[in-house]
């Protein structure tokens, strides 16, 4: 953020110096206490003003196309004055639209949009106040993949809203997301409930630095992820740990780390019976990998969630996770971090086997990289549903999503395009919002995306009775994972039933 | 009591000792404010020796304090997602009108339960301090409703209303222990003279009970400034206090632990000073009347 | 309103005209929102027709026979009684160590009431990255004293977890109780001390044969107070642990929350907030009457 931020200001700077609006000797004043030493910018400015930054092309064109803003402004026309709503979890898209974005669309189209920023718990609070009392008080949601059940009745299907010839934004090409992202996240039930909107999944980040060091190569099965975990643990522990985890007791993160786990032996959540078999013998085998692999961990683990776990590698206390990808361009800010241009991504490790969709229910689909996805969609409820419809294809059409990926930071794209976008690549070097890791998240996408299963009991499985469950195993208190995961099973059990 | 140099001595050292104690933390989150993220994950932790910064605050408050004031932009183009200030202001703005509502309602109460003998009166208060017992989530939601139907959801009278009505109970029963302080005999002569209990009150009661309002009012204060479920389910864009919006520095790549603390630290001043303000009072009028058997 | 009639309700000995905003707000705030919630805990909300559906006592019923409310019932109890009972004895030793006019006692008044101006949710907040397995200054000391094993999460840690969560609770909560004591203390009739000294008491004499006596009803209210807020704990749990590791740091209102938003069991949120209602309407009564308060 604060690299964009920068970013954003120096180009307004440059806005300002070309359209002779500042002195020359102002600008390069308010440029240096930006951090840019004088002879960078003495240099840039012999060959014009914007060479100064890095990718002075991206740089130009940070900004909407002219054509998408002509589009809103006539779209939108009819609703100007129209506040919009939306509440959504703090993520590196929600921020760059909130802050960066937005005004663009406000501007060409007359239309508000107040977006409400929160923790994921808070969102979820929000929205289902919203949709017990059917009062409409935001126009759009910001849905979760583990919600999407829950709430697929409440919003429209954007496949229906596109029908509306008069309010479609041309080229908006719903195709261009990711096949296995709306097949993931969005569908439910034959539903599309909205569209992908933001792609957090699991990847492998490890420190380069340490894995050469000792002549490990990036772990290409779960087998290597626990041996290359436990070698580093022996040359470096404890001052270094081999991986860092998200663990901490009652919170979905440990749940997210749990399926990664489960799916990479061999296991699933339910079988096609709908009944949950994390106690069978895929699920035990996984269970004692990961009770294995927890001793190359730091010991503050259990305390974690992925805050905590990025930390951790942040601060070269752990020298690899798999987990979410979104941190990657965070680890690369050198005014952030102490490892920026040491870590290095690769695809999640394959699994031992794998469990295909039809050996599961609910559309559970196994594998190693978890996703955690979201998604936009217009609310039923919403007294402005046209204008809430406007927005959110100008928000998740190509052009905008590039500019989030550039401007917000290395956040997962939802379509195919933005990650060819120029703008996106020219961001792809060592630096806070590098866009260094998408062909990895992109790859793992297409290859080793797990998904959870949709159900309208998902949200208290996922974030209560494994997570509780599973911390209360970690912490000792049951006498092995196999009476652990047999009290999950009665648990969902019941749950399922009632 | 005659106390010896050295008892004095020690008495002194362990004062100073606990209170750095309880202080601590104060400082250490102080600190936080003041450091860039990579100083503050360490082990050992670092106390006093880091690069300081004002980054933090300058993304909270939306200014540049290490640049030229013209250019706020600069740090914040359109307003970024951690600036907060309006956030500041809105607490204040509820804070100090609820507590004037609070205190107003429960003067008028209080003056009553105080002088005015009436069957049930002791069942009376203790109703009123049992509304003060419910779980907050239990009065958030139908208050959700309520707020809806009359449209105060999101809005500055809202949120006024629900903390002056969650202060009601401590209020009442506060400022009822003062005026039971003011001895009844003034009450009664003023009345033999002709005046009205309104008179009394106004011009007798409220000001020699000056300090204990005053307390009370801190109090109230303090628990609208730091209140947390009500403003959360009650508020979407239009406002939002301190406690609510350090929340969003969680943020789904990490907490930024550097602008909460800005903004936690920045928090405690008005708050804080409104506390100096009254001090000499808040030390004599917590009392609660309770000393008059 | 005729002037007439303000007059003779400005003259008139009845409380009622006083106490009208009092009642009225309280109706629509409290009485409505009690009622509201008895009337949910006999239903429950479905979720896939968003409609509420009567189910007689089912909710209660699913009370009595859940594990986790009774385990979140002791929690919150333990949680309960640690927190008074520390607070009112350390407010209190604390309270007696500054009520005095040494070098700058003034200012440590002041600077000790700091602690009540941070949001609880912030404090959460501060105490979660205090105490940081990896990173935390807590951590750090309880391992140089050697109290604490490097490898033991102080929050992660069944054993260790609600002392992790007390923790913040006493830090912030402690102060108030010292100001309340203070201005007990400071209230306190000279005489009676003056003549326990010439008759050569000690300090402790004087404290349990004086102080505390003329003090009970300071420490009844401060009991009172103190302890309803404690009973419906939330922000502290919310923000450093969800309720874990497991289950042991689960309260009541922290449960009856969940239940309510992450689970969507608006009836049985409200039949668990009824509970906690009553029982601390109970506990209140028995100390009123035990304390021989008198409003």
């Amino acid at each position: 953020m604060r690299d964009s931020d920068r970013k954003l200001y120096l180009a307004s700077l440059t806005d300002r110096l070309v359209k002779g609006q500042m002195g020359r000797r102002d600008f390069l004043r308010l440029a240096g206490k930006l951090g840019l030493g004088a002879g960078a910018l003495g240099m840039g400015m012999h060959r014009g003003p914007f060479n100064f930054v890095p990718s002075a092309a991206a740089q130009e064109a940070l900004q909407p196309s002219a054509d998408i803003l002509k589009w809103v402004a006539d779209a939108g026309k009819p609703f100007a004055g129209t506040t919009l709503k939306l509440a959504t979890e703090s993520t590196p898209p929600s921020n760059a639209l909130n802050s960066q974005l937005k005004k663009y669309f406000e501007e060409a189209s007359g239309i508000k949009v107040e977006i409400e920023v929160l923790p994921l718990e808070q969102v979820l609070q929000k929205l289902t106040l919203d949709v017990a009392s059917s009062l409409g008080t935001y126009d759009l949601y910001y849905i979760d993949q583990s919600w999407a059940a829950s709430f697929s009745q409440d919003v429209f299907d954007p496949r229906e809203q596109l029908q509306k010839t008069d309010l479609a934004m041309p080229n908006y090409n719903i195709d261009d997301f990711l096949p296995a992202l709306v097949d993931g996240i969005a569908m439910y039930d034959g539903r599309m409930v909205g569209v992908p909107y933001d792609i957090p999944i699991f990847i492998m980040i490890y420190r380069k630095d340490i894995y050469d060091e000792l002549g490990l190569k990036a772990p290409a099965t779960m087998a290597e992820l626990a041996s290359n975990s436990k070698a580093i643990m022996d040359a470096k522990g404890p001052a270094m740990a081999g991986i860092a985890g998200q663990m901490k007791s009652g919170h979905y993160s440990l749940e997210c780390e749990w399926t990664s786990m489960l799916w990479g032996h061999g296991g699933s959540i339910f079988n096609p019976d709908k009944k949950f078999v994390g106690n069978d013998e895929a699920g035990l085998e996984a269970m004692a990998y990961w009770t294995e692999l927890k001793k190359s961990m730091p010991a503050g683990v259990d305390g974690w969630t992925w805050d905590g776990q990025g930390q951790a590698v942040a601060q070269g206390v752990a020298a690899s996770m798999l987990s979410w990808g979104e941190f990657f361009p965070y680890f690369d800010d050198p005014s952030q971090t102490k490892i920026s241009g040491l870590c290095e991504v690769a695809v999640p490790p394959a699994a031992t086997s794998l469990r295909t969709k039809d050996q599961t229910a609910f559309g559970e689909t196994p594998g190693v990289g978890h996703q955690g996805g979201s998604t936009l969609a217009v609310s039923k409820y919403s007294k402005s549903p046209d204008a809430a419809w406007v927005f959110m294809q100008w928000a998740t059409c190509a052009d905008t999503q590039s500019l989030i990926t550039a401007l917000g930071g290395g956040t997962g794209p939802t379509r195919t395009s933005v990650y060819d976008d120029p703008r996106v690549k020219a961001n792809a070097r060592v630096g806070a919002g590098t866009t260094r890791h998408l062909p990895v998240v992109r790859e793992t996408i297409a290859k080793h995306m797990g998904s959870e299963p949709d159900l309208p009991e998902w949200a208290q499985i996922s974030s209560d009775t494994i997570p509780v469950s599973l911390g209360k195993y970690f912490a000792g208190g049951y006498g092995s994972a196999k009476e652990a995961m047999d009290d999950i099973a009665t648990q969902v059990d019941t749950i399922l039933k009632g | 009591m005659n106390q010896s140099a050295f008892a004095r001595t020690t008495r002194t050292i362990a004062g100073w000792a606990v209170v750095g104690l309880f202080f601590f933390p104060i400082y250490f989150w102080t600190s936080v404010a003041f450091r860039n993220a990579k100083d503050i994950f360490n082990w050992p932790p670092i106390f006093f020796d880091f690069q300081p910064t004002v980054r933090n605050f300058e993304q909270v408050f939306g200014i540049s304090l290490g640049f030229d004031f013209g250019n706020q932009e600069a740090v914040t183009p359109g307003g970024g997602n951690f600036y907060m200030a309006p956030r500041l202001w809105d607490s204040i703005v509820v804070a100090s009108l609820s507590t004037v509502l609070a205190i107003a309602v429960a003067t008028l109460a209080s003056y009553a339960l105080s002088r005015m003998a009436f069957r049930g009166r002791h069942q009376f208060v203790s109703w009123v301090l049992s509304t003060r017992m419910m779980p907050p989530v239990a009065v958030a939601i139908p208050m959700f409703f309520i707020f809806k139907q009359f449209n105060l959801l999101d809005t500055y009278t809202g949120v006024i209303l629900v903390h002056a009505l969650m202060n009601l109970p401590l209020a009442v029963l506060l400022l009822k222990s003062f005026f039971d302080d003011i001895p009844a005999e003034i009450d009664e002569s003023a009345l033999l003279d002709g005046a009205s209990r309104w008179t009394i009150f106004r011009r007798i009661v409220l000001p020699m009970a000056k300090g204990g309002i005053a307390a009370t009012a801190v109090l109230c204060f303090i628990f609208s400034w730091t209140e947390f479920l009500f403003v959360l389910t009650l508020t979407q864009t239009g406002l939002k206090t301190v406690p609510v919006v350090s929340s969003t520095f969680v943020t789904s790549i990490g907490t930024a632990w550097g602008n909460m603390a800005a903004l936690g630290a920045a928090a405690i001043v008005p708050a804080f000073i409104v506390i100096l303000l009254v001090q000499r009072h808040l030390v004599r009028g917590l009392t609660m009347g309770s000393l008059k058997q | 309103m005729s002037v007439a009639q303000v007059k003779r309700i400005a003259i008139s000995d009845s409380p009622w005209p006083w106490l009208l905003p009092l009642i009225a707000l309280l109706i629509v705030f409290t009485v409505y929102p009690f009622f509201y919630n008895v009337w949910l805990s006999v239903h429950e909300f479905m979720p896939r027709t968003r409609s509420l559906k009567f189910v007689g006592v089912d909710n209660w019923v699913q009370l009595w026979n859940d594990a986790r409310f009774w385990g979140s019932l002791g929690v919150t109890f333990a949680y309960f009684a640690v927190a008074l009972v520390i607070e009112l004895a350390l407010g209190m030793a604390i309270a007696l160590l500054l009520d005095a006019e040494l070098p700058g006692f003034g200012a440590l008044r002041a600077v000790l009431s700091m602690t009540l101006v941070i949001p609880p949710a912030i404090a959460g907040m501060m105490f979660l990255l205090l105490q940081d397995p990896q990173f935390g200054v807590v951590t750090y000391l309880l391992n140089w004293l050697g109290l604490l094993d490097k490898s033991t999460p102080i929050l992660a840690t069944s054993s260790t977890a609600l002392a992790g969560v007390l923790l913040a609770e006493i830090w912030q909560w402690t102060p108030f109780m010292v100001l309340i004591f203070l201005a007990g203390l400071r209230s306190l009739p000279a005489e009676p001390f003056e003549a326990a000294m010439i008759d050569g008491a000690s300090s402790f004499q004087m404290f349990r044969r004086l102080t505390l006596p003329m003090m009970s009803r300071v420490i009844a209210v401060a009991v009172l107070l103190r302890g309803i807020d404690l009973f419906r704990v939330f922000d502290y749990v919310f923000t450093m642990t969800s309720g874990g590791p497991g289950t042991t740091t689960y309260t009541l209102s922290y449960y009856a929350w969940q239940q309510t938003f992450s689970f969507l069991k608006w009836g049985y949120g409200a039949t668990l907030s009824l509970t906690s209602l009553i029982i601390v309407m109970v506990l209140a009564e028995v100390f009123i009457r035990l304390a021989k308060v008198r409003w």
